[in-house]
């Protein structure tokens, strides 16, 4: 059973990690699943970093009532945290970078580095890549095609257990534990739409001849697809040398 | 089939126990065709009760005839000791046999039932009285309700010997005590009580009888069940994957065929797919309905 709405698959990702009286960081805050999780493992501190006002705002809802003594919600960019260097015990990390084009990938995780104790542990949970011929593929091909239209650069990137743990070794991480959380990963009606929404958001930024095409694509694709069973959830975990 | 063991009951259960209300819903031939199949399948355990309609009167034809191979379940929904004692030998008599192997107080839902059966003339009494007589072997308890008040008859019944209880991958999924009954099952693993798992199929409840009137429910169970051969199978497997001793078939007769080649082809569930079952049902609705009061 998992507590105060912490996920299993954040319940699994921590199970075999020392969360008790640590200070955690946990990297790209969402909806403070994660930072829930922490909390409700005992963490002495947690920092919930995000750049996204509204999910400060919404962890802060979530988790802020009863924690306030062990919970800052911290508004920063994860390139560049006002955190300080060596004081974080273990990081965490769920579905974040698959929201991080490579170059930012990089960034973060030589900032995650840079914050982390020597020694210190890093938790990162992500989505392997989705089969070419799952039809979820199509929505987030359409995702980023909105995204590449407007920022210039994909909003979601898949990356291989075997690619991040590259690019957090690159910074000093080595990996500890590689486990699947989820096999098959459930994409339900709600987390479809959330991806439409995405894309939604880019469209309304572009001229109407093309951002109401792209919306119009993936209301359609949502309606096809329904929901689906596909690809997988791995959780890596990081000792930071030193 | 895999059988396991039932706590410490000495039983050795099958992982699939067959819900005898099934029956209800069958003229007699009908019923005794079941009893055949399920037997056929391997299943040892059967678990019945008064409120089950006729299941009593048309299980007896073949319980008789094949009782050793059975272990027996019953139940009783009386608190007290007379109507306990009344309702042990009227299914003795219906059943047509001379023990049950596994007597139960049936759906436990108010602390202060707990202390009718536990207290002086309680329910209780009747039960262990029985054991002594040989009427019964085991003291068990269901109950669709708060794992907090399971929990507390643990406590309070030393004897407790099987506890019944939902367990599928939305209350799996869910965070707040009042769907905890992992906490029940933690504590009867670590007591030594028998678990039988309940509601494994449910999807959900039925919709308001204004949109679909009793009638016209396609199933007999009163809640809605899931009813492909694929998610049974994955329903079974995700409740037998949690650790419970045996996992009871659902209640409509049209739904046992398919929980049958379930359970005999089962080959368990890893912990990746079971987090995927609850990850997908985390935002859905209990499928375990409110309790009938009584």
């Amino acid at each position: 059973m998992s507590v105060d709405g912490v996920p299993e698959t954040v319940t699994a990702a921590l199970a075999d990690r020392q969360v008790e009286g640590r200070v955690c960081l946990e990297a790209g805050a969402g909806v403070g699943n994660t930072t829930a999780g922490l909390l409700a493992a005992g963490a002495e501190r947690v920092y919930a970093v995000t750049n996204d006002a509204d999910h400060a705002a919404a962890v802060r809802d979530r988790v802020g009532d009863g924690t306030a003594d062990r919970l800052a919600v911290v508004e920063a960019d994860l390139r560049a945290t006002p955190l300080a260097t060596d004081s974080v015990d273990l990081v965490t990390a769920h579905g974040l970078c698959n929201v991080l084009a490579p170059t930012d990938l990089d960034a973060v995780a030589a900032e995650l580095a840079r914050v982390a104790k020597p020694g210190g542990g890093l938790v990162v949970d992500d989505y392997a890549v989705p089969p070419a011929d799952a039809a979820v593929t199509r929505l987030f091909a359409l995702e980023n095609a909105a995204a590449r239209a407007v920022d210039g650069r994909p909003a979601l990137t898949f990356y291989p257990p075997a690619v991040l743990a590259a690019v957090f070794a690159d910074h000093g991480w080595t990996v500890e534990r590689n486990e699947t959380l989820l096999d098959p990963v459930p994409w339900t009606a709600a987390h479809l739409d959330a991806h439409a929404g995405v894309v939604r958001a880019y469209a309304a930024g572009l001229p109407d001849s093309l951002g109401e095409p792209l919306a119009a694509m993936a209301d359609d694709l949502v309606s096809a697809i329904g929901s689906e069973r596909t690809g997988r959830m791995y959780s890596l975990a990081f000792r930071l040398d030193g | 089939m895999e059988t396991r063991v039932l706590g410490e009951t000495g039983q050795e259960s099958t992982v699939l126990t067959f819900g005898t209300i099934a029956l209800n819903w069958l003229e007699q031939e009908g019923a005794n065709q079941m009893v055949e199949l399920v037997l056929d399948h391997g299943v040892n355990h059967f678990d019945v009760a008064p409120a089950y309609g006729d299941a009593e009167l048309k299980l007896g034809p073949k319980l008789r005839q094949y009782r050793e191979d059975i272990f027996l379940g019953c139940k009783t929904q009386e608190r007290e000791y007379e109507g306990a004692a009344r309702k042990i030998d009227r299914s003795l008599d219906r059943l047509g046999v001379d023990t049950i192997d596994l007597y139960q107080i049936h759906g436990l839902e108010y602390e202060s039932e707990l202390d009718t059966i536990t207290g002086d003339g309680g329910a209780l009494e009747a039960i262990r009285e029985a054991r002594d007589d040989g009427k019964i072997d085991h003291i068990g308890l269901t109950s669709h309700g708060d794992p907090g008040l399971i929990l507390d008859a643990v406590d309070r019944i030393d004897d407790l010997e099987t506890v019944m209880f939902p367990l599928n991958p939305v209350v799996a999924g869910k965070d707040d005590g009042e769907y905890d009954y992992e906490a029940v099952l933690e504590r009867c693993e670590a007591e030594g009580i028998g678990t039988l798992g309940i509601k494994a199929f449910a999807k959900g409840s039925w919709p308001p009888t204004d949109e679909l009137a009793e009638a016209d429910r396609p199933y007999a169970n009163w809640y809605e069940p899931v009813d492909t051969p694929e998610v049974i199978r994955e329903r079974f497997d995700f409740a037998a994957a949690q650790g419970l001793d045996t996992v009871v078939s659902p209640g409509d007769p049209k739904l046992v065929k398919m929980v049958l080649d379930a359970a005999s082809r089962s080959e368990g569930m890893d912990e990746a797919r079971q987090r995927a079952l609850i990850e997908e049902a985390r935002h859905d609705d209990s499928p375990v309905p409110e309790q009938l009061h009584h």
